[in-house]
């Protein structure tokens, strides 16, 4: 569990805080999604969950652990891997396995260790085969990928993911979110930045942010499905929301509280069943 | 994209000797041309040949890599044979100029060697993953502590630098395309207007790059990176074949040293 307690955060003293008391929870296995308009603190926010910002005041507490406690900051950073937006800048080896073996190394690991560890983060992700490639060759969602599977070879029990899909094509998106919900599946807590609300309807809880403050946190059938709210925000909601919202403007007695295409067909049919259909 | 003397996999003998072993050789090998006589010259030359057959790299593609600097070899061989004083080779001398046998030898062993010292690195580099070549680096200079060098830094300014070094030449080919569009000329113009077109793109590419090195820098301490002592997937060890290699390569060597000593005698 990550706790934030009271944290205010500057980033110069003289400036506005860019985190205005936060208290949040972040429960083990869960995946939180993170929305907010640009310069909100969403990666202000992410940042103090492994002591890359330490709170000005308040405190982060993973599991236990405080932030601020400095001989803790290699166990807690082995806890808490963080995956950037741009894929590029995030890769450090010259090949795609030196990459991954960069932070079991970092941890001092035995050299046998860190091979396993290298070959079964790289099989997770789907990248084995590409493990001597040079880093340049690989198109953004498969620098991505070999990005996420660096912080699963230190075993982590929390992933933060700051915007991980905005630099990515659509196919490369559909490979990392598929990846990083397979791992959210087997037990690793996911937090989860994102301007695309499509991406995290499945999510267990999302949190709102605007000006270094929580404004809502909800599951997404209630977050997502304030329409007129999030528009007023700048954070459009689920393509399917908004399409059901336009039927229901135009006279339909449809619900849209929906998220995700299945939820809509279903709604679609039972609405024909319950008032016939009407062209 | 395939630069000079990029490393190519090859399942050989030489590909697989410890890197430290072929660093040292290379660095020791090239000692002794620079020193050495002709002689001296001839064997190493005949015996990096070898090398480069038993390791099965392309002759060619190695000598491919002299290309960039056939202009400095050239240059050095005509310095040489222009200003070496001796016996004029007619119909020299005309007008002022002369050349002469002693300026001709001077000149074909002269460019020669650095032939010679320029292929034996390409060599090392074709030959050696550029993470063994960094293992390797750091392992010879790890001893250096004592004089407070940090070998593990080294290593990794190494890695980090080779490792953006494509994604750089990337960068640069982009930035000229989106300067070129937006007007900028890099081709034609005074040399003034060319190297003032080229701020467009230094300027950029500077800015580009410290953005880059502090997202990098958060990247490293986000897992969990620390200055000092880490460890890596292969940890060099030596075998059987690395020390006979190194016999091979002090006795080599050590023959040249003394061949020299004699010829030098008489």
């Amino acid at each position: 569990m990550i706790k934030f307690e009271a944290v205010i955060y500057k980033y110069d003293m003289k400036d506005e805080a860019a985190l205005k008391d936060v208290s949040i929870q972040i429960d083990r296995g869960s995946y939180v999604g993170i929305i907010g308009p640009n310069g909100c603190g969403k990666t202000t926010l992410i940042k103090h969950l492994n002591g890359l910002l330490l709170p000005s005041t308040g405190n982060v507490l993973v599991d236990g652990l405080n932030t601020k406690d400095t001989g803790k900051v290699r166990e807690i950073r082995q806890r808490v891997g963080m995956i950037f937006q741009n894929p590029d800048n995030q890769i450090v080896g010259m090949s795609v396995e030196e990459d991954v073996a960069f932070g079991p190394g970092n941890l001092g690991m035995p050299p046998a260790e860190i091979r396993y560890r290298v070959q079964k983060a790289l099989a997770l992700v789907g990248m084995e085969a590409y493990n001597k490639r040079p880093p340049h060759t690989l198109s953004g969602g498969e620098k991505q990928l070999v990005a996420i599977a660096g912080v699963l070879a230190m075993n982590p029990l929390y992933i933060a993911l700051d915007e991980p899909t905005s630099f990515l094509d659509p196919s490369g998106q559909k490979k990392v979110l598929d990846v990083i919900r397979k791992l959210n599946g087997r037990g690793i807590t996911m937090i989860h930045i994102t301007h695309n609300m499509d991406e995290i309807v499945h999510a267990d809880q999302i949190i709102v942010m605007k000006e270094g403050k929580i404004l809502l946190v909800g599951k997404p059938k209630t977050v997502l499905t304030k329409f007129e709210w999030l528009n007023e925000l700048g954070l459009g909601p689920p393509k399917i929301t908004e399409l059901m919202w336009r039927f229901r403007r135009m006279g339909s007695n449809v619900r849209y509280d929906i998220l995700t295409a299945d939820e809509a067909c279903e709604e679609i049919t039972a609405l024909i069943e319950r008032e016939g259909f009407r062209p | 994209m395939v630069y000079l003397g990029q490393y190519v996999a090859e399942d050989s003998i030489i590909h697989s000797l410890d890197p430290r072993v072929k660093i040292a050789s290379v660095v020791g090998l090239s000692l002794v041309v620079l020193q050495g006589n002709i002689f001296t010259q001839l064997i190493i030359s005949a015996f990096l040949i070898a090398m480069i057959h038993t390791a099965r790299v392309n002759l060619a593609q190695i000598f491919k890599t002299l290309r960039p600097m056939v202009f400095f070899l050239g240059l050095l061989f005509l310095l040489h044979l222009f200003f070496t004083d001796g016996r004029a080779i007619p119909p020299f001398p005309l007008w002022h100029v002369t050349i002469t046998f002693e300026g001709l030898f001077q000149g074909a062993l002269i460019s020669w060697r650095f032939a010679l010292l320029l292929l034996a690195a390409s060599f090392l580099t074709m030959t050696t993953a550029p993470s063994d070549l960094v293992n390797g680096i750091e392992r010879i200079l790890r001893p250096l502590k004592i004089i407070r060098l940090p070998s593990h830094d080294v290593a990794i300014m190494i890695s980090i630098a080779l490792r953006f070094l494509p994604t750089f030449l990337i960068e640069i080919e982009r930035i000229k395309e989106a300067q070129m569009a937006r007007g900028s000329n890099f081709k034609t113009g005074s040399l003034l207007q060319r190297t003032m077109a080229f701020r467009a793109l230094v300027l950029p590419l500077i800015f580009n790059t410290l953005r880059r090195a502090d997202e990098l820098a958060m990247a490293m301490e986000g897992r969990a990176y620390k200055r000092g002592p880490r460890t890596t997937m292969n940890e060099l060890r030596m075998s059987r074949i690395d020390y006979m290699a190194l016999v091979v390569i002090i006795l080599l060597i050590g023959s040249q040293l003394i061949q020299g000593h004699l010829m030098a005698g008489t």
